[in-house]
This record gives structure tokens, sequence and C-alpha cells, in this order.
């Protein structure tokens, strides 16, 4: 079976309406398929909008055509 | 008097993250066993379970490795219970002889002592190269540089006829390191724990097998301020015992479109009633879940090193202040008696306008 390398990946994203897994999960896979994740801080900005700290590894190369979540 | 019917329960207790109860060797399993009793089914995973030497087995504990417990509570597979897994052993090449040796007493003495079906044993082909490191919140997270050799040796282990993995790599000995010494007298965060989940999430989702991986170490030197919570580990020369265990009876995961076959019947999320969790540490993929089909979410003080909240994420939950309290709610649960009513003060109901 051939797989990527594991990578560790540090994001963050701003919260928006709906699923936070699906958001958190969405994110993720424009670094690789995510393989452990979780919110590890949440902050506020300026305007008050959320910001959510993800810390995750993710299996797969980064590509770099995908835009930045 | 009847007793009401279990109510499948999820115990989370992250790993690495430095709780209080349960961020050291398997410190949490008296509250695991107290919730197991509380709602007759209890679905947790090994950082809860593990506490190396030390394990207790309960037919009513369902021991699930975190990558199959988060796609459980996505509703992506089922668990379906066991009376015994066939418990491959996959040893990492980079293990010295002797060390080695050891860990394959451990099984042995797990076949002979306690009836565990376990074998065969695969060495991996190479060193599996693990690595440590901490996240920007200092979290504990890790690497292993050979993931295909990791998984080679589970294939062969899946083709030879096990139906459980059990993972023992040679972990880096840092035995001068701050870290360890304030994990060892009760303080800190589990260095290993990060780079374990990421070994056992990669075989786990990977093969489709209940996985759980087991440090190899060189044994430390004798620490007379040892935190009782650590001292599982200091017993003898492996922490593989309550890795065998736990997989012996580990539910398989099946595909939600599996046919049935006889015996219990397979446990789904739709079952579940609760979820219990660290009160700052709900942002993990399985209360996330949860939380979004509408299980109720107990939030256990459980200090830690994240403050990731329900009121930082907007979810509802149901406060605890103790792992105790906490199995106070699931028995309220179970019983059909709403929480809230066990509160003071209680409001009088508002109508709508």
């Amino acid at each position: 079976m051939s797989l990527g390398e594991l990578r560790p990946v540090l994001l963050q994203l701003e919260r928006r309406p709906g699923s936070l897994r699906a958001q958190v999960e969405s994110a993720l896979l424009h670094h690789g398929q995510p393989l452990r994740w979780a919110i590890t801080a949440v902050d506020q900005s300026a305007e008050g909008r959320s910001l959510l700290q993800i810390e995750a590894v993710v299996i797969g190369a980064i590509d770099p055509h995908r835009s930045e979540a | 008097m009847g007793s009401a019917a279990p109510l499948p329960t999820l115990l989370v207790i992250p790993t690495g993250i430095g709780c209080a109860v349960g961020g050291f060797a398997g410190d949490a399993l008296p509250a695991a066993r107290l919730l197991a009793a509380a709602s007759d089914c209890l679905i947790t995973h090994p950082n809860v379970m593990n506490g190396a030497a030390l394990y207790w087995s309960d037919p009513r504990i369902h021991y699930v490795e975190g990558s199959s417990l988060d796609r459980f509570a996505a509703g992506d597979l089922l668990l379906q219970p066991v009376r015994q897994q066939r418990v491959g052993l996959l040893l990492d090449a980079g293990i010295e002889p002797e060390l080695r040796q050891r860990h394959l007493q451990v099984a042995d003495g797990c076949r002979a002592t306690l009836g565990l079906n376990i074998g065969p044993v695969v060495t991996t082909d190479m060193p599996l190269e693990v690595s440590l490191s901490l996240g920007a919140s200092g979290v504990s997270w890790g690497q292993l540089q050979r993931p295909d050799a990791l998984l080679l040796a589970g294939e062969q282990l899946k083709a030879a006829g096990a139906t459980a993995i059990a993972v023992v790599a040679r972990f880096p000995d840092d035995p001068e390191s701050e870290a360890l010494a304030a994990y060892r007298q009760g303080s800190g965060v589990d260095a290993l724990a990060g780079a374990e989940a990421v070994i056992s999430h990669l075989l786990s989702r990977e093969l489709g097998l209940p996985c759980a991986h087991a440090p190899a170490l060189s044994p430390l030197p004798l620490d007379p301020d040892l935190d009782p919570r650590a001292a599982g580990e200091e017993l003898g020369f492996t922490f593989l015992p309550c890795v065998l265990v736990g997989l012996s009876r580990a539910p398989s995961l099946l595909p939600v479109d599996a046919p049935a076959f006889a015996g219990a019947s397979p446990l789904a999320i739709d079952a579940v009633g609760a979820v219990i969790a660290p009160a700052a540490a709900l942002g993990g993929a399985a209360v996330l879940a949860c939380a979004e089909r509408g299980i109720p979410v107990i939030a256990v003080d459980n200090p830690c090193l994240l403050n990731v909240t329900a009121e930082a994420l907007g979810l509802e939950v149901i406060p605890a202040a103790s792992y105790s309290e906490a199995a106070g709610l699931v028995l309220a649960l179970r019983e059909g008696i709403a929480p809230a009513a066990l509160q003071r003060p209680l409001p009088p109901l508002s109508s709508r306008p």
C-alpha cells in the first residue's frame, strides 16, 4: 500500500455558520487526508468573530494549486 | 424494581493534553468503571483504559481506538461486540533484542495467565523512526518516518488472520528531560501520547481493525516523588499488558451497510444517549459529531492545557463538576429524569410570546 508522508498542520479558521466539524475537515483536506485533529484554541477577531486554531496530522503531500482555507 | 435499559455513552478524554483525570497512566479508569456502571454500556478509547501493566476488563466497556471512535460518532461505522479477538502483535524493527524479548514474554504471559488469543507476531521491515513534538498549544503530537513499513506489517498480520492489532514502536528515550520529570511528578503532558495516537489512528483507519499502541522504552531510574497517576507505567518492562487485554475484547469495526450476523447486535451512534468530555476540550471530532446529532454533551470540569469550552464553540452542554457528578447525570438520563430538574434554583416555565 502506498502512503504519503505524515505531516503536522497548524491552521487558523474563521468560524462560519453550519457544521463545525465539516468546516474543519474541509479546510484540512487542502493539506492532505486528516488523520488526527483538534480545535486547540478559540480567539475573537477585532470584529468579534471566532477564530479557531486547528492542530492536525494529515497524510499526503501539499497540492500547491489548491487555495488556503 | 426493574432497571432501565442501558444508555450507550461515549467517554472521551483526549490524549496528550495534560488532563488532571486521564492525562497519565490510565488514571481515568476509575471514572470509566463508574460510568460503565451508571450507563451499562460505555464506549471509550485506549487513553482512558490503558494503565501500562494495569488494566480492567469489563464487558460493559467497549474499547475503541480514537479514530474509530470518531468515525463511529460520525455514523460511518458500527461496533460489533465479540467474545474474543485474535490479537496480532506488530513489533517495530527498531526495538533492541532484549527489549523485544521482554515484549514477547508479556504476550506469552497474557496467553498463559489470561487466556488471550495472541498472534501471529510480525516485525516491520525497517525501523519506524518515531519522533515526538509539541503543538502550538503545548499538546502532544508526534510523527513516524516510516508509515509505509507500519502499514505493510499490519497488512501481513491481517492476512494471517489477526482480527485486532497491538503495535509496539520504539520511542525515543529521554530520561533526563524536564518534561518527563514533570509528568512523573504529576504535572505536564504525556509527551508520548500524540505519536501513539498517530500510529494507532493510521493502522485502524487503513486496515479497519481495532488497533492500539504501546511504546517500547528503556526502564527509568527510580523516582521517589512519583505521582500515583503515573505509577502504572513503572511496574514492569513494557506498557503492553493493558493493550492486549483491551484489544482482546474490543468490538469489531463494521461498515454501516454490513450485513447482520449472528450474535449481539452492533452498536450504532443512533443508540448513544450521552457523550462525556472535559469541559475545556470540546473541540474534537467525536464530541462535535455527537453535538451535531443532538446527543447530550456532559462537560466535566477536568483541567487541561486547552480552553476550548462550550461557550467558545457555541455548544449547549450539561456541566458537571466531576466524573462522579457525570455518572449521576448519566443515570438520570438513563432513568428518564431531566437533568435540569436536579438543579436549584429551578426557574418557572415561561410561555412563548
